[in-house]
């Protein structure tokens, strides 16, 4: 009997418990709205956007250089047969451009104009990141920046920019077209 | 009723109308044609037949009168006049129309009791067609539909393929070279049978792609005769809305053309064939008044040349006055006086070309729209094709288009630039060559050199790219060129290398570089990497804006460079070797290595050097004791020795000097510029 009570106790601690837990999982999940985001890094800081757009990660390949293009457009490369520019996009942003390391990769971009890549200094997976934590864009950002901004996630201190990618891509800039 | 059916009797009638339409038109010319006459009862039967077989009324009605009067004239009842003519070509065309809509699911726009009423009087039977017709009408009912999305993709992947095969042959020859140098513990016999099994794969691997390559781009070909089948008629019907007499020929439309090319080509011929229509062939009275046959000629011609098509719009019209081209491009400001003076007549021909030109000065119905000659240069420079003007007043014009036989493929000389690698299309190439700095002159203190007899510009390509190391890489005194052409001018631009011939598979640089100067696109080599293909009529453009290279200066500099000295460099640590060569070819002196005094000793009695440089102590002989014996040696008695050594005492610079050495360096001390003074102030 002594045991079964002890039993008893134990299981109704348990499930004081696991309504605790439950209960709490409720309240986030009805306050808590989620953005999916692929997030990686940029002049040391930490960036995001939907993974929606993104279509793929590689490793930098070998980028050919195109005369006469703006410096951003880093090179072309081989995607399965498809040739695809890549962008280093923090000059666009403001950021200073540190010599890319091993850890560097490309996010392969399909967007409704063109299939693009990003280079970025690191990679850092994909995380939903609360979207009630989110923040405007501090006003010190330069307004050329800021345009490509949508704000940040502030989680705990650790702060993820979210790049508004589509407005990005979709900067005239962004498309070369040279008059014949 | 089933669209099997439905499709069958659409592709059937389709065949009998196009035949009708064909046929008719030569009627006209050959009135008493009985055979044909009889072809055209045979068409005109059978689509009535097929039509009330599915249940077609309207269609059949119209058929069976088409037949009647096909009879009346076979049988002499009927004379086969132009009037006759212009009705059955109705008939023809409202059975079209009615097919079409029957194919698009639609109510047929005919008015058949109309139209028999007025096709039984010989009247327009206009009025019994409702006008729905919409955009062009697709043809092309019995060829293979494939979405162009497809079909490159498939090229695409085709593409992939021959790089794959490539990436195969590569490890065939390291397998080859394995199977060369395998030791004893390997089982080099193995090694290479099993090469000779690999390499007969990849044999036929490249067998089969090539197969399937040639298949894949055939599926891009269609013939010429699917854009120009409508022709035709519209020579005819235009001619006879202005009461002019014209024969249209057609030759060589079975050339198959690839199908991009194919789709820009018809507004582009639909607009000249109107011009030589409507600005060409003069009136009947007009040429009988300058001794001309009353009857013009327009004559459409295509043929392969090369790798490409030709395709030759010709009329015996009134021809091109290059006066008139010129007062016109005057008053419309497409050019300024000083130029009209300076153009020759073959060259104010091309004033048409220009945008804000047209030489119509009543803007008819037909020409008023449709594209101006403008846009047909623009569309043909966009596929890499030229157009030439050529005509004598009172005479004939000629339009030639020459045309690529496909976009898709190409054959290039691929090239390396400022690091990177190009492909040049080889038809904008003439040749590669190697200059010296004294093959090149100045010309009003531009660069030239002499090719063929032919005193050529000479440009930097990298200087016209626009990329940041402009020079160009100088080998031995001489630096490669690759001479380019384009219509009758000529230039030379300096390469880093040549790197040989190619067929590549163009591909676009997608939508993102739209278009990039300088370039049309780019191909995937064998280590699946990019290169560009440069636009050569964008290279000329810039090169006629681009300076003097300073090519000459640059060669000359590096033959002094190239011959300040031969070097021996003595050491057995190879990181003291590699520095100490790395230092002096830098700046021009030619090393040779030896790793002990013996390897110098036998390399110095078959070369003549300027100076040795030795370390001292190496296994076998030291460095003292080399020189020593270069010393007693009747080419080396004067040659400076410069001793490099980590022993730093007096004494042992001592020893050195009584060796013979006119120098000692320390090694600790090792720098550039001590090593480099020392042998610049030995040899210079």
């Amino acid at each position: 009997m002594e045991e079964n009570r002890a039993y008893d106790i134990r299981s109704i601690l348990e499930e004081m418990r696991q309504e605790y837990w439950q209960g709490l999982a409720e309240k986030v999940e009805l306050q808590e709205e989620l953005l999916e985001c692929v997030t990686f890094v940029l002049g040391g800081e930490i960036y995001a956007f939907e993974t929606t757009h993104a279509a793929e990660v590689l490793r930098v390949p070998k980028l050919v250089k195109v005369p006469g293009v703006p410096e951003f457009i880093t090179g072309i490369f081989n995607l399965r047969g498809e040739i695809i520019a890549a962008m280093d996009i923090r000059p666009l942003l403001g950021i200073a451009t540190a010599p890319l390391t091993a850890a560097a990769r490309i996010i392969v971009i399909k967007s409704a104009n063109y299939t693009t890549g990003i280079i970025v200094e690191s990679v850092q997976g994909a995380h939903p990141l609360p979207l009630d934590m989110f923040e405007p864009v501090v006003k010190s950002v330069p307004a050329s920046a800021r345009e490509f901004l949508r704000g940040q996630i502030n989680r705990d201190g650790e702060v993820a920019i979210l790049l508004d990618i589509i407005r990005l891509l979709a900067a005239p800039a962004l498309t070369i077209e040279h008059l014949s | 009723m089933t669209t099997k059916y439905l499709d069958i009797f659409l592709r059937e009638a389709h065949e009998h109308l196009q035949s009708l339409q064909t046929k008719l038109l030569v009627l006209e010319k050959e009135p008493g044609n009985g055979p044909l006459i009889h072809e055209l009862l045979r068409n005109a039967h059978t689509l009535k037949g097929s039509a009330r077989m599915l249940g077609f009324e309207d269609i059949s009605v119209i058929g069976h009168r088409m037949e009647d009067f096909l009879k009346e004239m076979e049988d002499g009842a009927r004379a086969g006049d132009s009037a006759t003519i212009d009705l059955l070509l109705q008939g023809t065309d409202a059975i079209n129309r009615m097919t079409e809509a029957l194919a698009a699911g639609k109510e047929s726009p005919v008015d058949v009791e109309k139209f028999i009423a007025a096709f039984d009087q010989g009247l327009s039977t206009a009025e019994a067609i409702a006008d729905t017709q919409g955009s062009e009408q697709e043809v092309v009912l019995d060829t293979v539909r494939t979405s162009v999305k497809t079909l490159d993709s498939l090229v695409n992947l085709l593409g992939e393929l021959i790089i794959n095969k490539k990436r195969f042959e590569d490890k065939s020859a390291e397998l080859k070279e394995l199977g060369r140098t395998a030791d004893a513990m390997l089982p080099a016999g193995r090694i290479r049978d099993f090469q000779q099994a690999l390499e007969e794969d990849v044999l036929y691997l490249g067998y089969i792609i090539q197969e399937l390559h040639a298949e894949a781009m055939a599926l891009r070909m269609l013939p010429l005769k699917t854009i120009t089948e409508g022709f035709a008629r519209m020579v005819r019907d235009l001619s006879k809305a202005q009461g002019k007499e014209i024969e249209f020929e057609i030759r060589g439309d079975h050339i198959g053309i690839d199908r991009l090319l194919l789709e820009n080509l018809k507004p582009m011929f639909l607009h000249m064939l109107t011009n030589a229509v409507d600005h060409g062939i003069e009136s009947p009275q007009e040429r009988l008044a300058k001794g001309k046959p009353a009857k013009g000629t327009i004559r459409l011609s295509a043929h392969h040349e090369g790798n490409s098509v030709v395709i030759e719009l010709r009329d015996d019209g009134a021809g091109m006055d290059p006066k008139r081209i010129k007062e016109t491009a005057l008053r419309r400001g497409v050019i300024d006086r000083d130029e009209a003076e300076m153009l020759r007549d073959e060259e104010a021909l091309y004033l048409t070309l220009r945008p804000g030109f047209s030489t119509s000065e009543i803007v008819t119905d037909i020409s008023g729209r449709g594209v101006g000659m403008d846009v047909v240069k623009m569309n043909i420079e966009k596929v890499k094709g030229n157009l030439t003007l050529k005509s004598q007043v009172g005479s004939f014009t000629e339009i030639q288009l020459t045309l690529p036989l496909t976009l898709a493929v190409i054959d290039a000389l691929l090239i390396t630039c400022g690091g990177e690698r190009y492909a040049i299309p080889l038809s904008y190439v003439q040749e590669t060559v190697k200059i010296r700095s004294n093959d090149i002159a100045t010309v009003a203190g531009k660069e030239v050199v002499t090719i063929r007899n032919v005193t050529v510009p000479l440009f930097s390509l990298a200087a016209i790219l626009g990329l940041e190391d402009g020079r160009a890489a100088i080998s031995g005194g001489k630096v490669s060129a690759v001479v380019l052409k384009q219509r009758d001018q000529v230039i030379a631009c300096s390469i880093d290398s040549n790197q040989g011939t190619s067929e590549i598979v163009v591909k676009s640089l997608g939508s993102q570089l739209k278009r990039i100067r300088h370039t049309f696109g780019a191909t995937v080599m064998g280590d699946g990497n990019p290169a560009l293909i440069l636009d050569v009529p964008d290279i000329f453009t810039t090169a006629e804006g681009t300076s003097t290279v300073g090519l000459r200066r640059a060669l000359q500099e590096s033959q002094q460079v190239v011959s300040r000295g031969n070097v021996l460099v003595v050491d057995d640590s190879i990181t003291t070797r590699t520095m100490e060569k790395s230092i002096l070819t830098a700046k021009g002196y030619d090393v040779t290595i030896a790793v002990s005094a013996e390897d110098a000793l036998e390399k110095v009695s078959s070369a003549a050097f300027d100076l040795v440089i030795s370390d001292v102590e190496m296994p076998g002989l030291n460095g003292f004791e080399l020189t020593a014996r270069l010393r007693t040696m009747d080419e080396y008695r004067n040659i400076p020795v410069i001793i490099v050594s980590s022993l730093a005492k007096d004494e042992h610079k001592r020893k050195a000097i009584d060796a013979g050495a006119q120098a000692y360096i320390v090694k600790g001390a090792f720098e550039q510029g001590t090593l480099l003074d020392t042998v610049e102030a030995l040899i210079g």
